[in-house]
C-alpha cells in the first residue's frame, strides 16, 4: 500500500498574473520504507512536490493521497492536525526553537498531540539517544553543531510517529562527516523502524545513497530509479 | 499543551534580552510616573478640597427644609438642642458647630457688598476653621458691643479697618427689613478670596437679637471621622430626623463634588495617556518580533501548531513582557509614594500661586490601593489589546511564505 501517492498533479503559480507551471501532472506512489531522493535542477518542481505531498500546499489541479487520505478533501484546520500526526518534517536550516533545550524541541510536537509529560520526556529521551545525542539532552540549538541540530530536527520528525519523514535538503548546510553521519543514522532508521524518508536534494552525496532516485524536470517525472 | 505554550512564551521574551529589557523598562517608568504624577495630584486636590471643606462647608448640613430657598430667617431649625445632643453623642461625629444665619447686606460709608452673616456662639463653638486664618484683631472679641469679624477682601471693598463700623442689614423673622451698626473686631485672610468677599462672624446672641428669635440656629454643620462616608452619615441621620433637610457636602457645594469627580477621571486621564503610548512601544517590539521570527514561526504552522496556539503564543509573550515590569512599577510607586507621605514635598516656591487655590505649600501624596488594582487591570488590559495585532499577523503566515521551499 501506498504511503505517497499522487494522481495527475499540476501546480501553477500566479494563474492570473504571470503563470508558472511548476508542476504538470505528476503521477507518483512512494511505499513504506523507502528511502528516496527527489532530485532536479533549481526551478524543476521538487520544492513544490515536496510541499503539497506535506499538506501545505495545494495543488492546482490532481490529488495527492496520504495512507489513501485525500488531501484535498481536508480543511485547513484539519490539514493542520494531519500535518502533525501524519507526516515528519526536516528543513534544511534545521529550524529547531532557539530557546527550547533539545529534549524539549522533540517533545514539543508530542506535547503538541496532547500525549502526557512523563511519555514525551521518555520518548524523546530514547529518540535522541537513537539518534546519537544521549549526552545533549539539555543543551539548546546554539549550544550544538549544525550536524547535532540537524539530528535534533530528525528526532522532532520521528517523535510524532508520522507515517513517513519529507525533508528538504537536509545536508544542504552540512559538511561531508556531518552528512555521512546524518544519512548513515537515518538509513539506520529507515531498515530498523522501516521508516520512510523521502528528500529532495542537489547533494550527490545523498543521492548516492538513496535507494530511489526520482528526477524531476520542468515539473514532470523525467526519471524514476530504483536501486 | 497551554502550559507549555505559556513556558515557550516565557521564554521567548527573553530571546531577545536588550529589546525586551527596553519595554519592560519603559513599562517600569511608565507605571511608576503615572502613579506617582496621579498619588501628587490626588494628594494636593484632597488637600485643596480638604481645605476648602473645613473652611466653609463641612461634611453635613442640617438647615429646616424650607431655609435653602430663600434663606429666610423665620425657617430655623425646630429643636436645635435636641439634634445637637443627639448628634454628639454619635462615634463618627467630630464637631457640631450651629449657627444663626441670614444674607444680607455689609455697608460702609464708602461701599456696600451681599454677604451671608453667621451668628456665632463663641462658647460652644470653639473650633471654627476661619479662625486659623486671622490676621488682625481677635475673633469676635475685644470690642465691647455687636463686633463683627470679616475677610480682608471684604474689608478692602468697604474700606474698613480694625475697629471701623459697619452696617449689616438684613430680614428678621417677620420678614422686615432690620440691621445693626457692628464694629471690626477681627479681619480674616483665607485662601479664598470670594469666601473672604461673602462671609461675616457676628456673635448669635447680636444676629438672633436683631431678627428676632433669640433661639435661632438656621445651621449646624457636622464634621465626622471620615468624608468619604458622608453619604453613609448622611442618609443614616435622615432616617433619625426626617423633619429636617440633611445635606451632604457634595450636595452643598456642587463645584466642589465637580472637581472632587473630575479630579478622579483627570488620575486615570495620566495613566490613559503613558498607556497609550505604551501600547505603540509594545506592539512596535512584538511586531518586530514576530516578523523576526517569521521563518520559525512557519515551522511551527508546518509541524502543525494551529492558529489558535500560534495567536496564544504571541499573545501570553506580549503580556508576560508588559506584565514584568508592572509588579516592579506598582511597588516602586508605593514606596514612593508612602516615603513623600511621610516626608511631604516642599512646594513653597510657589506658594503665592497655591494658596489661591486653597492648597498647602507641602503636598503629602496619596492614593488608595483602588487605584493600584485598577492601574494593573488597565496594563493587563493595555497589554492584550497592544499583544493583538502582533497576534493577528501570525494568523495570516503562510507557512509555505514563512518557511520558504520549507527553508
Amino acid at each position: 500500500m501506498s504511503v505517497i501517492a499522487t494522481k495527475n498533479l499540476s501546480k501553477i503559480y500566479n494563474p492570473d498574473k504571470v503563470p508558472v507551471q511548476a508542476l504538470k501532472g505528476v503521477d507518483l506512489n512512494i511505499e513504506r520504507g523507502e528511502f528516496t531522493a527527489i532530485v532536479g535542477p533549481s526551478g524543476s518542481g521538487k520544492t513544490t512536490l515536496l510541499n503539497i505531498i506535506g499538506g501545505l500546499d495545494h495543488p492546482t489541479e490532481g490529488k495527492a493521497f496520504i495512507q489513501q487520505t485525500d488531501l484535498s478533501t481536508l480543511s485547513d484546520k484539519e490539514l493542520i492536525k494531519f500535518r502533525l500526526n501524519h507526516i515528519g518534517f526536516v528543513f534544511q536550516a534545521y529550524n529547531l526553537i532557539p530557546v527550547l533545550t533539545a529534549i524539549e524541541n522533540v517533545s514539543f510536537v508530542m506535547q503538541m498531540q496532547g500525549r502526557p509529560t512523563e511519555e514525551c520526556r521518555e520518548k524523546s529521551l530514547a529518540l535522541l539517544e537513537e539518534v546519537g545525542l544521549k549526552d545533549k539532552v539539555d543543551k539548546r540549538p546554539s549550544e550544538l553543531s549544525g550536524g547535532q541540530q540537524q539530528r535534533v530536527a530528525v528526532a522532532r520528525a520521528l517523535a510524532s510517529k508520522p507515517d513517513f519523514v519529507l525533508a528538504d535538503e537536509p545536508t544542504a548546510n552540512l559538511d561531508s562527516v556531518s552528512t555521512a553521519e546524518l544519512l548513515d543514522m537515518m538509513l539506520e532508521l529507515n531498515e530498523r523502524e522501516n521508516m520512510t524518508f523521502v528528500f529532495s536534494t542537489h547533494d550527490q552525496r545523498v543521492i548516492d545513497r538513496a535507494r530511489r532516485v526520482i528526477t524531476l524536470v520542468d515539473g514532470q517525472i523525467d526519471s524514476d530509479e530504483e536501486r | 499543551m497551554i502550559l507549555n505554550i505559556i513556558k515557550l512564551g516565557w521564554k521567548n521574551i527573553w530571546r531577545n534580552p536588550t529589546r525586551s529589557g527596553v519595554v519592560i523598562v519603559a513599562v517600569l517608568l511608565g507605571t511608576w510616573a503615572g502613579i506617582f504624577s496621579a498619588g501628587f495630584m490626588n494628594g494636593m486636590m484632597q488637600d485643596s478640597l480638604n481645605n476648602q471643606i473645613q473652611l466653609s462647608i463641612g461634611h453635613v448640613q442640617i438647615t429646616d427644609p424650607k431655609f435653602d430657598d430663600l434663606y429666610n430667617p423665620k425657617y430655623a431649625i425646630e429643636n436645635p438642642d435636641e439634634i445637637i445632643q443627639s448628634l454628639k453623642q454619635k462615634p463618627y461625629v467630630k464637631q457640631v458647630s450651629a449657627k444663626s444665619m441670614v444674607t444680607g447686606l455689609a455697608q460702609s460709608t464708602r461701599n456696600s457688598y451681599g454677604v451671608s452673616v453667621y451668628g456665632i456662639d463663641t462658647q460652644k463653638d470653639t473650633s471654627l476653621a476661619v479662625k486659623q486664618y486671622l490676621i488682625e484683631g481677635d475673633f469676635l472679641e475685644g470690642v465691647s458691643r455687636n463686633p463683627v469679624v470679616i475677610g480682608m477682601k471684604l474689608a478692602e471693598r468697604l474700606d474698613v479697618k480694625l475697629r471701623s463700623r459697619m452696617v449689616l442689614n438684613f430680614q428678621d423673622v417677620e420678614g422686615e427689613i432690620t440691621g445693626g451698626a457692628f464694629r471690626v473686631a477681627g479681619i480674616f485672610d483665607s485662601f479664598s478670596n470670594q469666601y473672604d468677599e461673602t462671609n461675616v462672624f457676628v456673635l448669635q446672641e447680636d444676629l438672633n437679637r436683631l431678627i428676632g428669635n433669640p433661639e435661632a440656629i438656621q445651621n449646624i454643620r457636622i464634621d465626622t471621622d471620615d468624608l468619604s462616608k458622608a453619604d453613609v452619615y448622611a442618609a443614616e441621620l435622615r432616617q433619625e430626623f426626617p423633619n429636617v433637610e440633611i445635606k451632604t457636602w457634595r450636595e452643598v457645594s456642587p463645584d466642589l463634588r465637580y472637581i472632587f469627580d473630575m479630579m478622579d477621571l483627570s488620575l486615570y486621564m495620566v495613566m490613559v495617556i503613558i498607556i497609550i503610548g505604551l501600547i505603540f512601544s509594545i506592539i512596535n517590539t512584538m511586531l518586530m518580533a514576530v516578523l523576526e521570527r517569521t521563518r520559525e514561526l512557519g515551522m511551527l504552522r508546518a509541524i502543525g501548531m494551529n492558529k489558535a496556539r500560534t495567536f496564544s503564543l504571541i499573545m501570553l509573550e506580549t503580556f508576560f513582557l508588559t506584565m514584568a515590569a508592572t509588579p516592579a512599577g506598582l511597588l516602586i510607586s508605593w514606596i514612593t509614594i508612602q516615603y513623600f507621605a511621610k516626608t511631604g514635598i516642599d512646594l513653597s516656591a510657589f506658594a503665592e500661586g497655591m494658596s489661591e487655590y486653597g492648597l498647602s505649600t507641602i503636598v503629602y501624596p496619596e492614593l488608595t490601593l483602588d487605584y493600584y488594582l485598577n492601574i494593573t487591570i488597565m496594563v493587563a488590559v493595555a497589554a492584550l489589546v497592544s499583544a493583538i495585532y502582533p497576534a493577528y499577523r501570525t494568523l495570516k503566515l503562510n507557512p509555505v511564505q514563512a518557511i520558504r521551499k520549507f527553508n
